[in-house]
């Protein structure tokens, strides 16, 4: 009976990778299509930045950098539009960049998203989000120190143009946000260093209000900047993401816009919970195996 | 002459960079936002020229020798210049056209619907293979071999599920226990390795800047 128990173990220990592969697949698949309901609570760095956007002035827009490129999509694209509709449920004015050239398309995915969403259950003209006048799209431009150090002294001489083609001097909001001081915000949604070159460059120089959102695997990285109070707190992750949408899903209640809008980060926790179960049984399976056949080996 | 020209210019940039930053005299700044503004553009522009001819040669190359997995080239060349020429004349999408009709009818193949339904599904693939990876790395790898393996093999576990709902399940502390530990062990290890680095970043571009470091004028010496 022992050998046989000896056995097993070896061949745990030996086991063939596609065998972890398919049950990865099927741990995270299976919540993707039968979802488990979880409702994570706000950590907080998450409440820190929901509470200053949501008490940040009226004249103060709110400006957000797409840093980030499609493969980081599913984690950071949910912080995207939960940031959107936060900034639109309380009216305040957005203004959406993109620092990597990938980014173009993951802002304008988002923007055609929540414009869409807000505008559908508009019944007035002030109900609408309108391009122009509640929000605008930068686009991209090159190099970043440009950008980042440009936009501390006019937004227009950096973006001549907005991504749609337009004069972005003829817009009206431009009127409104001409430089830094007229941003209450900037979050960087990245999965790479850049939210530090905006703390160096933006920051250091202009003393402009930062955030960040970030995938789990940098939430480590940026930490100190947190605490430090460079960063008026953080999403990472995800789970950052989905805290992020309960809060914002909370506000627009209490605003009366119970819309029962998807929200990505929330609906994919489920996976993810389940897939962090996964590989932490892989952890101890595979301890178990190799101090049991270590111990035969001696 | 062929190096000392670039070192001059990295010296007197550099130079002119760093002064910038820390002088607020008016002519100094508008200097400065031209440099940013203008010539750091014009750089810019010159060297995506560069980038698209390097890699048009590269594949050109292989096709004519039919160097491995040649037929691949082909595949990089036709998607660089079909996707430049939708992005220029193509427009973005439906409701804003561009010169070239993108459209047949209810089919549209504008440069988000490329980028959603391509661009996106292929790096988000190539991202997703990291978690198969990874937890074959956690099932073989990942050992609690001696004292430090063993602490961080717990640190990942109280980590991993204070990131989860199910943590709170456990203990109602854990996820404050989870955030304690990335806000003030981590903190305290990230900022000396970041103090490390900076002075590390410092060094070297002062080396760049002064000529001491040449290795990016190319030739290794």
């Amino acid at each position: 009976m022992s050998t046989e128990r000896e056995n097993i173990l070896i061949r745990l220990q030996k086991i063939d990778r596609r065998w972890i592969y398919l049950v990865l697949w099927l741990v995270v698949m299976f919540p993707l299509i039968f979802p488990f309901k979880i409702k994570p609570k706000p950590t907080p760095p998450v409440e820190q930045l929901f509470n200053y956007i949501d008490t940040m002035p009226e004249n103060k827009a709110l400006a957000i950098s797409v840093d980030f490129t499609p493969d980081t999509r599913a984690e950071l694209q949910p912080m995207v539009v939960a940031l959107l509709r936060h900034a639109f449920a309380i009216r305040r004015r957005v203004g959406i960049l993109a620092i990597s050239v990938y980014g173009l398309g993951l802002g304008e995915e988002a923007i055609q998203q929540v414009t869409g969403e807000f505008n559908a259950h508009a019944r007035t003209h002030e109900d609408s989000v309108i391009y122009g006048e509640d929000y605008v799209f930068w686009g991209w431009t090159t190099p970043i120190l440009t950008v980042m150090l440009g936009m501390g002294e006019r937004i227009t001489n950096v973006f001549p143009v907005d991504y749609y083609g337009n004069r972005t001097e003829s817009l009206p909001i431009m009127k409104e946000i001409k430089n830094y001081d007229d941003i209450g915000i900037l979050i960087t949604v990245a999965a790479s260093a850049i939210p530090r070159s905006w703390i160096n460059y933006a920051q250091v120089q202009f003393g402009v209000n930062l955030s960040c959102g970030i995938t789990a695997v940098s939430a480590a990285d940026f930490y100190p900047y947190v605490n430090s109070g460079q960063f008026i707190g953080m999403l990472a992750g995800m789970k950052g993401a989905a805290e992020y949408e309960q809060l914002v899903r909370q506000r627009m209640e209490k605003n009366g816009m119970e819309w029962a809008l998807r929200n990505r980060g929330t609906e994919a926790m489920s996976s993810q919970t389940a897939a962090h179960l996964a590989i932490m049984a892989f952890i101890v399976l595979g301890n178990i195996a190799y101090f049991a056949t270590r111990r035969k080996r001696k | 002459m062929k190096r000392r020209i670039p070192l001059l210019i990295v010296l007197i940039t550099g130079i002119f960079g760093a002064v910038a930053f820390f002088v607020p005299n008016p002519v100094i700044r508008s200097a400065d936002e031209t440099m940013r503004n203008d010539v750091q553009r014009i750089i810019a522009a010159f060297s995506l020229v560069l980038g698209v001819g390097s890699i048009v040669q590269h594949h050109l190359l292989k096709i004519k020798r039919k160097a491995q997995f040649w037929p691949y080239s082909y595949i990089t060349i036709i998607a660089l210049a079909i996707t430049a020429v939708i992005g220029v004349f193509g427009g973005i999408d439906v409701s804003r056209p561009g010169l070239l009709p993108t459209r047949i009818g209810s089919f549209s193949f504008h440069i988000q619907t490329i980028y959603s339904n391509m661009m996106v599904p292929l790096a988000a693939t190539m991202f997703s293979l990291l978690a198969f990876f990874m937890s074959s790395a956690a099932y073989r790898a990942f050992r609690a071999r001696n004292l430090e393996a063993t602490l961080l093999l717990l640190a990942a576990f109280i980590l991993m599920l204070g990131a989860v709902p199910l943590g709170r399940m456990i203990h109602k502390q854990l996820p404050a226990f989870a955030e304690w530990i990335l806000a003030v062990p981590n903190t305290a290890s990230k900022r000396g390795i970041l103090f490390g680095v900076e002075l590390g970043v410092f060094a070297t571009s002062l080396k760049i800047i002064l000529g001491i470091e040449r290795g990016w004028l190319g030739g290794g010496k």
